[in-house]
């Protein structure tokens, strides 16, 4: 690989760790918005800031780095007190947050601080500071990086050690910058380690032997000092630790950092093959990794099938060590793919922040349970549902602040995002205390639009569900923001796609709650292999409580009812071989699986449970989408198909069967079997 | 070229010019690695160099020690330009002083 080539690829890198620290900087500008007078606050915009510059110019990216300077002696300037927070402040920075996202964006050249809208917004950066610095033509960026941090605290004497890794150079990063950067901290000593370069012809002229011990005397935080090296930390080992309080007549400085050099000598962790805490890895390599630990589950499934088949107990051993080994790895795979969701989360702060100033209503977003954890897939895919949940949210659920006022309501309306597990899935809600659904107007439109008969009996989240259905609005009027019966059947199709569902909550004048139910994981789950006839099914294991017997004088004490008696607890069941159609003989015994629904505790009665299955799901496809009580397929490990199915989706089937039946419309539980050709069928 | 080598009796000339960063640090080294081997003095000629970065540095260092050890002499010829010697500076090589 070519230099130019390795340089590309950590460019790459920088590009995304900035769009990370921009994601923070946007987030903390709209805490800022709401607490313009917490320091902390102030000094995390301006790291941010100063992070986005100084390594912007590291990596050549000097427009970035030149427009990034003005803002940031903005708020030095707020730092020192001499300027103010306000809402305009924090809106130009919010805006040059957008234009650094363009300019990295932008291949190289193009845009950047000569752009219009860079000029414009440092224009009026001028007109609010009043600093001359804020014209784009004057300063180098890296003239004036971090200034005067000394005001921050008393000054302490710091001990860094930073020893590059091999690769650092290649990846186009000069120490040299790292070390001009922190000599702006503060008086810093520098004392290179030379003890790890080899002779001449053993030395490989592209890679970075020399590490240093850096004696830092500043009033900088360890945060302030760690910034500095922000972009290299998983290429390079680096300590940052006090000395002491710094006396009133220092020491001579260089002597004790030798001193300190003498008791550590020529430490190289990274000589080690692993130096990294963390490495960054493509999404596509990632998703390739678990594609295969899936196959190779069903391979494994396929061993213990033969295994059990051969009275051989070195290839049982074999089997058996290799199925503990797999299960590991696809655990391990798993965890891998789960990311917290509060990146997501966070975006949305900017969006209120944005809707609530266009649409003139005082929103405030709270957010909780930001550390739930789900597989990177469905997060990638929950930002565009979201998004059109709380536009919807603003625009039509959120009143302006006199009518919220009027209503004896707060004049700061609340949407609430909260994420939390349930089981195998994940429960993801957009809450606002608005004005809420009008039941009534959605109803006497789905009658209108001919989706509901007159006198249809319809239960409140019957109506609601009403929403979801392509270009269903009640808005009377379609603005910028929504209204247009676009959003929520997008969201819909969203969910649908990730095998999750929306409920929806509402009380006229109190507010609207819409809650993602989603699976936990896309790929791989801990499964209950059953049987009835000759087919097969998985139970998710999250879902399951027990198994236990059922015989024909339970079923005869129940009087015929779908009823078991399980240590007195009358427990409702669905026998699987009924709801599909399954024309074999009924067993003597047979087992039911005890779960917990949302609807309560069923069990579903099958032939034999075959025990834990480790479930590669595969999708069924676009024609079987809308039957929602299967989530998907597996192979087995004879070849087989069995289908997986969803407990509570298969619950609210039966309870909506058995309603339709009541209203007159007989045998709709039967709804989907296996035909002859073992082939899933879908009955009308 | 950023690194050539001229042969003098008796010495080898290196010159260093421009910028000599790890896009021509290979370069480099072979430059000095012939140097080394020719078992004549080397001289080395920074006048026309405007910037040295880490791995220049390491490549120099270890061309000096390695001399120094076959008792071949290093020495720098003509003037070392200010940003050199401040980057020298700045990358705290204390210890790495060529004899003039």
């Amino acid at each position: 690989m070519s230099s130019a080539t390795i340089i590309d690829k950590h460019r790459q890198a920088f590009l995304e760790e900035a769009r990370e620290v921009l994601v923070e900087l946007e987030s903390s500008l709209l805490e800022l918005n709401e607490r313009p007078d917490d320091g902390e606050l102030v000094g995390r915009v301006f790291r941010s800031m100063h992070t986005i510059k100084g390594s912007g110019a590291m990596f050549g990216f000097d427009e970035v780095a030149s427009f990034t300077h003005h803002l940031e002696t903005a708020f030095d300037e707020v730092r020192e007190g001499r300027l103010a927070v306000t809402s305009k402040l924090v809106d130009i920075s919010l805006e040059s947050v957008d234009l650094i996202k363009k300019m990295l964006d932008e291949p190289e050249g193009e845009g950047g601080a000569s752009h219009p809208p860079a000029s414009d917004i440092l224009a009026r950066l001028q007109e609010l500071t009043g600093i001359a610095d804020a014209k784009h033509s004057e300063s180098h960026p890296l003239s004036t990086p971090l200034d005067h941090p000394a005001k921050e605290g008393a000054i302490k004497e710091w001990i860094i050690r930073f020893a590059p890794g091999p690769d650092l150079m290649r990846n186009g990063t000069n120490p040299l910058l790292l070390l001009r950067e922190l000599k702006q901290l503060g008086d810093a000593r520098i004392v290179a380690n030379l003890s790890a370069i080899p002779t001449f012809s053993e030395l490989d002229p592209e890679r970075c032997y020399v590490s240093w011990e850096i004696l830092l005397s500043t009033a900088a935080c360890h945060e302030m000092i760690r910034d500095v090296f922000i972009f290299v930390e998983d290429c390079c080992e680096l300590t940052i630790e006090t000395v002491a309080e710094q006396p009133p007549s220092p020491p001579d400085l260089t002597a004790k950092l030798l001193e300190e050099q003498r008791k550590n000598p020529g430490r190289r962790e990274h000589d080690k093959p692993d130096n990294a805490s963390s490495i960054r890895v493509p999404a596509a390599k990632l998703d390739q990794f678990v594609n295969l630990v899936g196959e190779l589950v069903t391979v494994q499934a396929r061993l213990v099938e033969i295994a059990a088949g051969r009275d051989d107990p070195e290839v049982t051993a074999v089997s058996e060590e290799i199925e503990r080994l797999t299960t590991a790895l696809r655990e391990n795979s798993m965890s891998i793919r789960m990311l917290p969701i509060r990146a997501t989360f966070e975006r949305f702060r900017r969006l209120v922040h944005d809707l609530a100033r266009d649409l003139h209503k005082d929103v405030e977003l709270t957010i909780e349970g930001a550390d739930t954890e789900l597989d990177k897939t469905v997060i990638d895919q929950l930002n565009d549902p979201l998004m059109h949940l709380i536009r919807n949210s603003m625009d039509h659920g959120i009143e302006l602040p006199e009518a919220r006022v009027a209503a004896g309501k707060p004049q700061t309306a609340t949407i609430h995002l909260s994420a939390r597990h349930s089981g195998a899935n994940v429960l993801i809600g957009v809450t606002d205390d608005g004005r809420g659904i009008d039941a009534n107007a959605v109803r006497a439109r789905a009658v209108q639009n001919g989706l509901a008969a007159a006198d249809a009996h319809l239960t409140e989240a019957e109506v609601f569900s009403f929403i979801l259905m392509p270009g269903f609005s009640t808005a009377k009027q379609v603005t910028d923001v929504s209204g247009r019966g676009v959003g929520m059947d997008v969201v819909n199709q969203c969910v649908e796609a990730l095998r999750g569902r929306i409920d929806i909550a509402s009380k006229l004048g109190s507010g609207t709650s819409v809650t993602l139910r989603l699976p936990l994981t896309m790929a791989i789950i801990d499964g209950l292999l059953v049987r009835v006839g000759q087919d097969f099914f998985v139970l998710p294991l999250a879902n399951t409580l027990e198994c236990v017997e059922l015989t024909r004088q339970d079923i005869e004490k129940a009087n015929g009812k779908h009823l078991a008696n399980i240590r007195g607890e009358m427990v409702p069941y669905i026998r699987l071989r009924d709801f599909f159609d399954i024309e074999t003989e009924r067993p003597e015994r047979e087992q039911i699986m005890v779960a917990e629904t949302e609807d309560g505790q069923y069990g579903f009665v099958v032939d034999e449970v075959l025990g834990d299955h480790q479930t590669v799901i595969k999708s069924l496809g676009r024609l079987f989408r809308h039957v929602q009580f299967v989530s998907g397929a597996t192979i087995l490990g004879n070849g087989t198909v069995a289908l997986i199915l969803d407990p509570h989706r298969l619950v609210q089937e039966v309870i909506k069967g058995n309603a339709r039946s009541a209203r007159g419309h007989p045998g709709s539980i039967a709804a989907i079997g296996f035909g002859k050709d073992g082939l899933l069928s879908k009955s009308p | 070229m950023p690194a050539m080598v001229e042969e003098r009796e008796g010495s080898s000339l290196v010159r260093l010019k421009g910028v000599i960063d790890i896009t021509s640090a290979a370069e480099t080294k072979n430059v000095l690695l012939y140097a080394l081997t020719s078992n004549k003095a080397i001289r080395l000629a920074l006048e026309g160099a405007t910037e040295l970065d880490i791995t220049a540095m390491q490549l120099l260092y270890a061309a000096e020690r390695d001399a120094t050890k076959s008792g071949v002499l290093f020495a720098l010829e003509g003037v070392v330009p200010d940003e050199i010697k401040v980057a020298m500076t700045e990358a705290g090589l204390v210890k790495f002083n060529f004899q003039q």
